[in-house]
């Protein structure tokens, strides 16, 4: 099930995996957490977001529930799965390794 | 779990995932356009500006759908789609191809299921590659049976066994249960169930103590004869019955579906066939090894290999043969028993199957030809589906899809004509073939089939499909359409693929013409006999009531003669065995007066007996001297039939009557035989070499009686009444006897052209298809390529080249293709012929008659092939062909 992850896919996944980790969310919310979480450093575009979201629906690490959001419409609120919540764990992991990784090159080079 | 709810629901809810997409994608625009509005933009600004964020929402909807992976499989199931209604939109095409591809798919997918019950499968014994079979051997005879007490020898000093054991056939007759029946009996060495790795159901095997002669008569049955019989009653165990005149105590029953491992003499055919066993006993001088009459079979110690055992064997019959002269020359055999079992049909079967793979792979280049063909008819909607932007895995994609609907549909039909194919196989199979009833329509055979379709769907449909995807793409658009030439590399391909076609379809005719020129030279050897209307049958004669050879001769004296005094009888013979039914191995142990035999050799003849119309009665011609007459009776004078072939190996000439034989070592002048008559020659069976030495006893003299004897009679009566004589005189002289096999002589020489009748059938049948194919190929490439010429015959014939010319160009460039395809397959028949070799008879591998027929036989059916396009050639009007450009 596992995708070869390079580096900006599968930082999208970590991020929606992660920021939906706590509580369930819906697209527009996802990204503006990213966005606000991030100081508009990265900003998700919505190309971007709701294919990756879709694709992580169809491997079963999310899934999607219509309810009522803040503002009273009905929206898609996507929530993790077990396996998601596996998966983040181990994306997570993945991370840490490879981001203390380059800091090390960062800073001894 | 979840994967799979998500997936199909994308795939089977597609309407309400798309709306949610839509309601998804408006959310977002509507959320970002009231994030706009408070930052201070008015409704409309704010608008514009969310969906300007957003880009290009049809392209995230289609990504997303991308993402949901739907597409794939509903471009397969798009592609399905198309494809079925291409082939039903071209039904002849298609029913052409699928059918090819159906028969040749069923014929190997049958012929596969029985080489998988008769090679494949491993013997229903524990660890059956231990099991070794035992043969003694001299150039003479590479396989002959073994004597009682060498086997005794071996059993105590062979250490490369685990076990060993003999056997040897003792057909027995079970009284006083109903009526009496006759049983399928071995008589067997202490362990034969133990070699076999059979342990009895109740009771036990039997012992050492049971070889010793005039011990208590004891008996195992066979879980069959167990429950048929006796009810399967379970205090059968100790139960006392009689068996051939004889009390005999049950000591053992076996378990369901105990195979018979096979033997040499009067086989019985392997499988569940033998329903009784009974001890074999140890009798006589054991310093006499002259007769050899006992099968051997033996489990190796693990890790001994049958070579070792072989050489192990062989010092120990070097070390036996300084202590008994009668084991002097003798080597031994160890073949493994499977190879024993099957080792003669497998040459047939693998050849059979050859011919079958061979048809499949015509088949697959036809369909691969035809498919190419049409594609280039296509070739303007695939440049144009191209142009317009579709991918090239995605159009080879599309039309593997085609190829692999065609031959998993012709893959269906296929299993259908595999499952009557087998039964029509096991029909057909030759007479004592090996391991019929483990022969199975089952699970391997469709996952087979499904194998092989898939395989030669992505064979056949690949070359069609990478050559069409990768046409130019311009030059048919800017085409009109109608004439349209492939590129240079597609006709090479399809002209490379006709040589295949023919060069394969050759192999096969010539093939089938080898095994048809055996059959008619085994049909026209002179058998040595005749059989038509000649009736035949067997009797044997229980041992209790028939206990002297006086008693047996007494009764064959008068069944010959109150039968041959019916109406419409002419004569009536009884003979040990009838010609070509196998023959009795113990064939050594006489001397012949004032002859010595060859150095290291020893006097050897087939033993039969026989009564004195026995050789009229089967038209076997009289040499030298007289047949038996009614005045050779027990009081007589010793007297010999002997056959031309041991008069010429023993005498040198056939003017020998009034020579003599004994088989005793110290001769009386009682114990001379004279020989009074010399025979025609009968061989083992129609493919034997030459005929072997062979002499008859007068059933009235002979020193034995054989269980089982032949009855043969003919006369101006019909069959049927014949049948119904013999079984009344029969009746009235012994009410208790039974008469079996009651079969014309012709159906009893006819199973001896079996094998070379099922290869004959097979291969003549693949050939002839192979041929069609192949004629159908020629005919498809050559009738496209007048398609496409056809502005160039119009120029012609405009500009004066007369239909002939046309005619001509077009069979030449057919010819050239089929020569093509001649020439490499009768290399190929050359270089494979020695396959063939011992199927054959008569005929060389490389007989060029055949071949030559064989190669007229493909020259006409091309040119046939090609000569109906080229007439259509002919037949344009060149002013219509002109104006139409």
């Amino acid at each position: 099930m596992s995708r070869p992850s390079d580096l900006i896919q599968g930082t999208l996944d970590l991020l929606i995996l992660k920021t939906i980790s706590i509580e369930p969310k819906h697209g527009w919310a996802i990204a503006k957490r990213i966005q606000q979480a991030t100081d508009d450093v990265l900003q998700v575009t919505q190309g971007a977001l709701y294919p990756a979201l879709h694709r992580l629906e169809q491997q079963g690490w999310i899934k999607a529930e219509w309810k009522a959001s803040e503002t009273g419409r009905e929206a898609k609120f996507y929530s993790l799965t077990k396996a998601g919540a596996a998966q983040l764990k181990k994306e997570l992991a993945q991370w840490e390794r490879l981001s203390s990784a380059v800091g090390l090159v960062v800073r001894m080079v | 779990m979840d994967i799979f709810r998500a997936r199909v629901r994308s795939l089977f809810h597609k309407p309400q995932v798309e709306s949610e997409l839509g309601k998804e994608m408006r959310f977002h625009l509507e959320q970002q356009t009231a994030e706009n509005i408070a930052g201070g933009m008015n409704s409309e600004e704010a608008r514009l500006a969310a969906l300007r964020s957003i880009g290009g929402v049809t392209q995230i909807l289609e990504e997303c759908r991308d993402m949901r992976r739907t597409n794939y499989l509903e471009e397969c199931l798009r592609d399905l789609r198309y494809a079925a209604r291409t082939l039903l939109a071209n039904p002849g095409f298609s029913i052409v191809i699928v059918l090819t591809m159906a028969l040749s798919l069923g014929a190997n997918t049958a012929i596969f299921s029985v080489i998988d019950g008769v090679l494949l499968r491993s013997l229903p014994y524990p660890q059956p590659d231990r099991l070794v079979r035992l043969f003694l051997s001299v150039p003479e005879y590479p396989k002959f049976p073994i004597n009682p007490f060498d086997f005794h020898d071996y059993r105590e000093r062979a250490k490369s066994f685990e076990s060993l054991a003999a056997y040897t056939h003792d057909d027995l007759e079970l009284s006083g249960v109903d009526e009496p029946i006759r049983l399928s009996a071995f008589a067997v060495t202490s362990g034969f169930f133990h070699v076999l790795g059979v342990n009895p159901l109740m009771g036990r095997e039997f012992s050492t103590k049971e070889e010793l002669p005039k011990s208590d008569q004891a008996v195992i049955l066979s879980n069959r004869i167990w429950r048929t019989r006796f009810g399967a009653r379970a205090d059968i165990i100790g139960q006392k019955l009689t068996i051939s005149g004889r009390p005999v105590i049950v000591v053992g029953v076996l378990p369901p579906a105990v195979e018979h491992p096979g033997n040499m003499y009067r086989a019985v055919s392997y499988g569940d066939t033998v329903d009784a066993w009974v001890p074999f006993t140890f009798e006589g001088n054991s310093s006499e090894r002259g007769s050899h009459f006992l099968d051997c079979i033996g489990r190796l110690k693990p890790g001994v290999t049958p070579e070792r055992a072989q050489s192990e064997m062989n010092d120990l019959m070097a070390q036996m043969a300084r202590e008994h002269e009668g084991d002097r020359n003798w080597k031994v055999m160890v073949i493994p028993l499977k190879q024993e079992i099957t080792g003669k049909s497998q040459r047939l079967l693998f050849v059979v199957l050859g011919a079958a793979a061979a048809l499949l792979v015509i088949a697959c280049v036809n369909a691969a030809n035809l498919l190419l063909a049409r594609a280039s008819i296509r070739q303007r909607e695939i440049a144009l589906r191209s142009a317009l932007g579709a991918q090239k895995s995605r159009l080879i994609r599309q039309m593997l899809t085609e190829s692999l609907l065609i031959s998993l549909v012709g893959a269906v039909l296929g299993c259908l004509i595999a499952v009557g194919g087998v039964r029509a196989l096991v029909s057909l199979l030759p007479a004592n073939f090996p391991r019929v009833g483990d022969i199975h329509v089952n699970g391997l055979m469709f996952l087979f089939a499904l194998g092989v379709s898939l395989a030669t769907g992505i064979l056949f449909g690949l070359a069609p499909a990478i050559q069409s995807s990768s046409t130019d793409l311009v030059k048919p658009l800017r085409e009109s359409g109608r004439s349209t030439t492939s590129s240079a590399a597609a006709l090479r391909l399809r002209d490379g693929l006709v040589i295949c076609e023919v060069a394969l379809a050759c192999l096969l005719v010539i093939g089938a013409g080898l095994m048809l020129r055996s059959f008619v030279n085994l049909l026209r050897t002179d058998p040595g006999f005749h059989s038509d209307h000649v009736l035949t049958a067997s009797i044997s004669l229980p041992e209790v009531r028939y206990k002297t050879p006086e008693s047996v001769g007494i009764f064959y004296d008068k069944l010959v003669r109150q039968l041959g005094s019916a109406q419409g009888v002419r004569f009536v013979g009884i003979g040990s065995d009838l010609p070509w039914t196998g023959y009795d191995d113990n064939a050594g142990g006489f001397h012949v007066e004032g002859e010595t035999p060859p150095p290291g050799q020893f006097f050897h003849a087939r033993y039969h007996m026989a009564t004195s119309d026995f050789f009229r009665t089967l038209g076997i011609a009289l040499v030298e001297g007289r047949y038996f007459t009614a005045h050779d009776t027990k009081d007589s004078g010793k007297v010999l039939v002997i056959n031309r072939a041991m008069a010429l190996r023993y005498w040198r000439t056939t003017k020998i009557i009034g020579r003599r034989m004994t088989f005793s070592d110290k001769p009386k002048d009682a114990d001379w035989m004279t020989i009074v008559g010399v025979v025609g020659d009968v061989k083992d069976t129609p493919a034997s070499d030459g005929a072997e030495p062979a002499f008859w006893w007068p059933v009235s003299q002979a020193p034995f009686s054989p269980v089982e004897m032949a009855v043969a009679l003919t006369g101006s009566a019909d069959m049927g009444s014949m049948a119904n004589e013999l079984r009344a005189t029969v009746r009235e002289l012994d009410p208790d006897l039974a008469v079996a096999d009651i079969r014309p002589m012709e159906k009893v020489a006819g199973n001896s052209y079996s094998a070379s009748r099922f290869a004959l059938f097979l291969i003549g049948l693949f050939a002839l298809l192979a041929l069609s194919l192949a004629a159908i190929g020629t005919y498809g490439i050559i009738s496209y390529s007048v398609n496409q010429r056809s502005h160039e015959f119009g120029v012609r014939m405009a500009l004066g080249a007369s239909s002939r010319d046309v005619l001509g160009s077009v069979v030449k460039e057919g010819m050239r293709l089929s020569l093509l395809g001649i020439v490499v397959g009768v290399g190929c028949g050359l270089a494979l012929g020695r396959l063939l070799a011992s199927l054959l008879y008569g005929v060389h591998a490389s007989d060029p008659t055949t071949i030559a027929s064989a190669c007229f036989v493909i020259i006409s059916a091309s040119a046939l092939a090609c000569f109906i396009p080229a007439r259509r050639a002919t037949r344009n009007d060149p002013m219509q062909v002109l104006r139409a450009e």
